[in-house]
C-alpha cells in the first residue's frame, strides 16, 4: 500500500506539476483559501464567492497590467493540516504571487510560513495581533480588527449616553480564541470611557441553550450587552433573553450578525447593533452596480461585500506592484504599504497601511436590525493611536 | 538444504526477529532507499505531504498502540499531540536544543498521558472513551487558558528546530527529519510488541481477568500503555509544531482526536503496519480528492463550489464504504495480497 500510495503521488506529481508551469507564464495567480464544506462555512461560502466575483470583475476590465488573475481555489474545510498543505502546494506548484486566506485556523498556522516565503496574505480573520508587522510582516485584511469594532462601539454608546450613572457593559463570548482575543481591550477601553463593566458570561459557539447565562445577567442589568459570538449562537442568546423579558441593547461582532439572523432569532434580534466594515448589499455606493450585476440582483450577506473589497484591495497592490516591476511578493507588500485612503468602490472604508502598521483603518460601520433589515446608524472612526496597533 | 519452501524457523528468536527472509530484508532496504531519494524529484508540494505522513505515522501508530494492541480506547490523542507541540514550544522557547526537546516534549505528554490513563483502572469501553473525552476537552481549556505557558487564543510561535547548528529549515530537511522519527517511533512498537510488555497489552486486549490470572497487573500495563502511547504523540505532537512553526489551541480538537482514530479503524487495530497504512490513506485521501474536485470544477465551471465542498462527503463515505468491505482494515488486504503472490499461480 506504501509503494501504491507512492505511485500515486508521483502520478499527482507528474499530473500537477507539468499544467501548472504553463500556467504559472500568463496569468497572476492568486491562491485561495477557502471554507466551503467545515464549520464556517455558512459564510465562509458568500466570502470566497465575493472573492471570486471581484476577480472575475476585475478580468472583465483588463486584469492586473493586462495579465487576468487566476484564482485556486482549495476547501481546507477549516483543517489547519489540510491548509497547509495546500499552502504548500500554491506555492510550489500553482506559483501564487499572493494569498486571499480565510479564517483564524489557517491565517495563523500560516503566518511564519507566508512570512518566510514573502507571500503577502489577505484574510478574513481580524485578530489584532495580526495588523503588527513586526510579529506578521506579510499578513493584511480590509476590516477593522475585532478590538477596534468593539472600541467604535463602545465609543458611540458613550456619547449617546444621557443618564447621569455610569453605563454598565456585560460580555458575552464563548470560550473560543476568536471570542477571547479582543476581550481584554474592550474592557480596557470601557473603564478608560467611564463603562462599569458588571459581567462576563461564555457561550459556546454551539450552544442550544443559553437560559443559565441571560438569567445571571438579567440580575446584573446591564445597558449593553457584548455578543462575540457568530450567528447560531448569537441567535439563542437573544431568543432567550426575550423569553425572560430581559430588556438590554446587544451589540454584536462582524460574525454574529448578518443577514442569516433574521432567520435564525426573528424578531428577538430587533434593535441589535451589529458591527460591520463593509456595506450591505443595495447600499448606495459606487461599488454596488458592479455587483448587483455580477450577482443578477441576488441579494449576498455582507461577507461577500468583504470578500469582494479584500479582492479590489489586493488587485490595487498588484497593479502598483506591476507598475513598477516584475511581481514578487515583497514588490506586493510594499505596494499595498503604500496605499492611503484607497476607496475600494465604497464597498468599506478608505484603507491605509503602513510599513510598520497593518491596520486598514480604524472606522467601524454600526448597524442596526430593524424588522429584519441592517440599518446604518454612524460610521464611527477612531483615532490611529499606536498603543492599540497589535492589541 | 533441500528446496524450503516459505519460512522455516527453529528458534523462538528467529520467528520473532522483525525482517524475516532475505526478500523482506531486501524490499524493505529498497524501499527506504527510494524514500529517501524520492523528495529530490518531488516538489515542496508533495515533500509536505510526506512529512504530514510521517508525522501521522507517528501519531497513529501511537494510538494503535493504545488501543489496537491494549485495547483502551482513546479520544484524547489530538489533545495528547497537543500537549506535545506546546511542550515543545515552552521547552524550545526557554533555548533547549532540539535533540532533548523532542524527549522531553514526549516524556511530558507520557506524564499527562498516565495521569488521564488513571481511569482506566475502573473504566473499560464506552465509559473509557468518555474519560479520555474529558481529557481531550480539558486539555483544550488548559491551552486556551494557561497564557504564561501556551499564549492562551493567540497561540505560540516556534523555530524551525536546529540539531548541531543544522536548521531543519525547508520541508526537503523536514522529511529527512520526521522520517527518521516516524522509523524510529515504527520501530520501537514493533519491539515492544514482541516482548513482555506488548504481551502482557494483547493479553489485556482479549481478556482483562485472563490476563490477570496469567500474572498481568492490569492497572500497571495500562499505564504503561497510557504512558508509553503519549510519549509517541508527544513527539509526533512536538514535530508537527516545529513543522508548523505555530501552534493554536484550535489545531488540536476533538477532529484531530478522531481523525486518528479513523486511521487506526482502517489500516487495522493491532497492527503496527495497519497504523501507517490508515496515516498514509487518511493523509493522501483529502488531497486526492481536491485534485479530482478541481479538475472535475474545470471541466464544470458552475459546479466548482458544490464540488469542492462535496470532497467532506466523499471522505465519509470513503470511510463507510471501508469500515463494510473491510473492516480488518489495510493490513488484512496487505496480507491477502502478499498470500495471493505468494502462491501465485496456484493459489487454491
Amino acid at each position: 500500500m506504501k509503494r501504491l500510495a507512492k505511485l500515486l503521488t508521483l502520478a499527482l506529481a507528474w499530473t500537477l506539476a507539468v499544467p501548472g508551469v504553463v500556467r504559472a507564464e500568463e496569468s497572476v495567480n492568486i491562491g485561495l483559501l477557502s471554507d466551503l464544506s467545515g464549520p464556517t462555512s455558512a459564510v465562509g461560502v458568500p466570502y470566497s464567492e465575493g472573492i471570486k466575483d471581484a476577480a472575475k470583475y476585475l478580468n472583465e476590465n483588463g486584469g492586473i497590467a493586462g495579465k487576468p488573475l487566476k484564482l485556486i481555489e482549495v476547501d481546507y474545510a477549516y483543517n489547519a493540516q489540510q491548509a497547509l498543505s495546500a499552502y504548500k502546494r500554491f506555492t510550489s506548484q500553482d506559483k501564487i504571487v499572493a494569498l486571499q486566506g480565510w479564517g483564524t485556523q489557517d491565517t495563523e498556522a500560516l503566518t511564519k510560513f507566508v512570512g518566510k516565503d514573502q507571500i503577502p496574505t489577505l484574510s478574513a480573520s481580524y485578530s489584532a495581533h495580526l495588523t503588527d508587522p513586526a510579529k506578521a510582516p506579510y499578513n493584511f485584511f480590509v476590516a477593522a480588527d475585532y478590538s477596534t469594532q468593539i472600541r467604535g462601539a463602545l465609543k458611540y454608546f458613550k456619547a449617546n449616553w444621557k443618564e447621569a450613572r455610569a453605563p454598565k457593559v456585560a460580555f458575552v463570548y464563548p470560550d473560543h480564541p476568536y471570542g477571547l482575543v479582543p476581550i481584554p481591550a474592550a474592557k480596557d477601553y470601557a473603564k478608560e470611557l467611564g463603562f462599569e463593566i458588571v459581567g462576563d458570561e461564555t457561550v459556546a459557539l454551539g450552544a442550544m441553550d443559553a437560559m443559565a447565562q441571560m438569567l445571571r445577567l438579567q440580575k446584573l442589568a446591564p445597558d449593553y450587552v457584548w455578543i462575540g459570538g457568530t450567528t447560531p449562537s448569537a441567535a439563542v442568546i437573544m431568543k432567550d433573553a426575550q423569553k425572560l423579558g430581559f430588556k438590554t441593547t446587544f451589540f454584536c461582532n462582524i460574525w454574529g450578525v448578518d443577514e442569516s439572523l433574521f432567520k435564525l432569532a426573528g424578531d428577538a434580534a430587533n434593535g441589535t447593533y451589529s458591527l460591520q466594515t463593509a456595506v450591505v448589499y443595495g447600499q448606495k455606493v459606487p461599488g454596488m452596480a458592479v455587483i448587483e450585476k455580477l450577482t443578477n440582483g441576488a441579494p449576498k450577506m455582507t461577507h461577500y461585500i468583504r470578500g469582494f473589497a479584500s479582492m479590489l484591495v489586493m488587485a490595487e497592490g498588484l497593479k502598483i506592484a506591476a507598475a513598477k516591476g516584475p511581481l514578487t511578493g515583497p514588490a506586493i507588500k510594499d505596494a499595498l504599504e503604500t496605499l492611503r485612503d484607497y476607496n475600494p468602490m465604497g464597498l468599506t472604508p478608505p484603507i491605509s497601511y503602513f510599513p510598520n502598521d497593518h491596520r486598514p483603518n480604524m472606522s467601524v460601520i454600526i448597524y442596526k436590525v430593524d424588522a429584519g433589515k441592517m440599518v446604518e446608524v454612524v460610521t464611527e472612526t477612531l483615532e490611529r493611536k499606536p498603543e492599540w496597533l497589535g492589541k | 538444504m533441500h528446496g524450503q519452501c516459505g519460512l522455516f524457523f527453529r528458534t523462538y528468536a528467529g520467528e520473532a526477529q522483525l525482517f524475516p527472509g532475505r526478500f523482506l530484508k531486501i524490499s524493505m532496504l529498497l524501499f527506504f532507499a527510494a524514500l529517501c531519494l524520492a523528495p529530490w524529484a518531488m516538489n515542496k508540494y508533495l515533500v509536505s505531504i510526506l512529512c504530514l505522513i510521517n508525522i501521522s505515522v507517528i501519531g497513529a501508530v501511537s494510538l494503535n498502540l493504545l488501543t489496537g494492541s491494549c485495547g483502551q480506547i482513546s479520544l484524547g490523542h489530538g489533545a495528547f499531540f497537543g500537549v506535545g507541540a506546546y511542550s515543545a514550544a515552552y521547552l524550545a522557547n526557554l533555548g533547549l536544543p532540539f535533540l532533548l526537546v523532542l524527549p522531553g516534549a514526549g516524556a511530558i505528554t507520557a506524564l499527562t498521558g498516565m495521569v488521564f490513563g488513571l481511569p482506566s483502572l475502573r473504566l473499560k469501553g464506552i465509559y473509557l472513551a468518555i474519560a479520555t473525552l474529558a481529557a481531550q476537552l480539558i486539555l483544550e481549556y488548559v491551552f486556551l487558558h494557561w497564557d504564561a505557558v501556551t499564549g492562551g487564543s493567540g497561540g505560540m510561535a516556534l523555530d524551525p528546530p536546529s540539531i548541531f547548528g543544522f536548521a531543519f529549515d525547508s520541508d526537503l530537511k523536514m522529511f529527512y527529519l520526521t522520517l527518521a522519527v516516524a522509523v524510529l517511533c515504527v520501530l520501537a512498537v514493533r519491539n515492544v510488541m514482541r516482548t513482555r510488555l506488548g504481551r502482557a497489552f494483547v493479553a489485556i486486549r482479549d481478556y482483562h481477568l485472563s490476563a490477570e490470572i496469567v500474572g498481568v497487573d492490569l492497572f500497571a500495563y495500562k499505564l504503561r500503555a497510557f504512558g508509553l502511547s503519549s510519549f509517541l504523540a508527544g513527539v509526533g505532537g512536538a514535530l508537527w509544531g516545529s513543522y508548523t512553526m505555530y501552534i493554536t489551541p484550535e489545531q488540536f480538537g476533538i477532529g484531530l482526536s478522531v481523525s486518528y482514530l479513523a486511521m487506526i479503524i482502517i489500516g487495522g487495530l493491532g497492527s503496527v503496519i495497519g497504523g501507517v497504512f490508515g496515516a498514509v490513506f487518511i493523509t493522501i485521501l483529502p488531497e486526492l480528492l481536491n485534485f479530482i474536485a478541481q479538475h472535475a470544477g474545470a471541466a464544470f465551471t458552475d459546479l466548482s463550489g458544490a464540488l469542492l465542498a462535496m470532497k467532506e462527503g466523499v471522505f465519509g463515505l470513503v470511510l463507510v464504504l471501508f469500515l463494510i468491505f473491510e473492516p480488518e482494515g489495510l493490513a488484512n488486504r496487505w496480507r491477502l495480497v502478499k498470500s495471493y503472490w505468494k502462491l501465485y499461480p496456484f493459489a487454491h
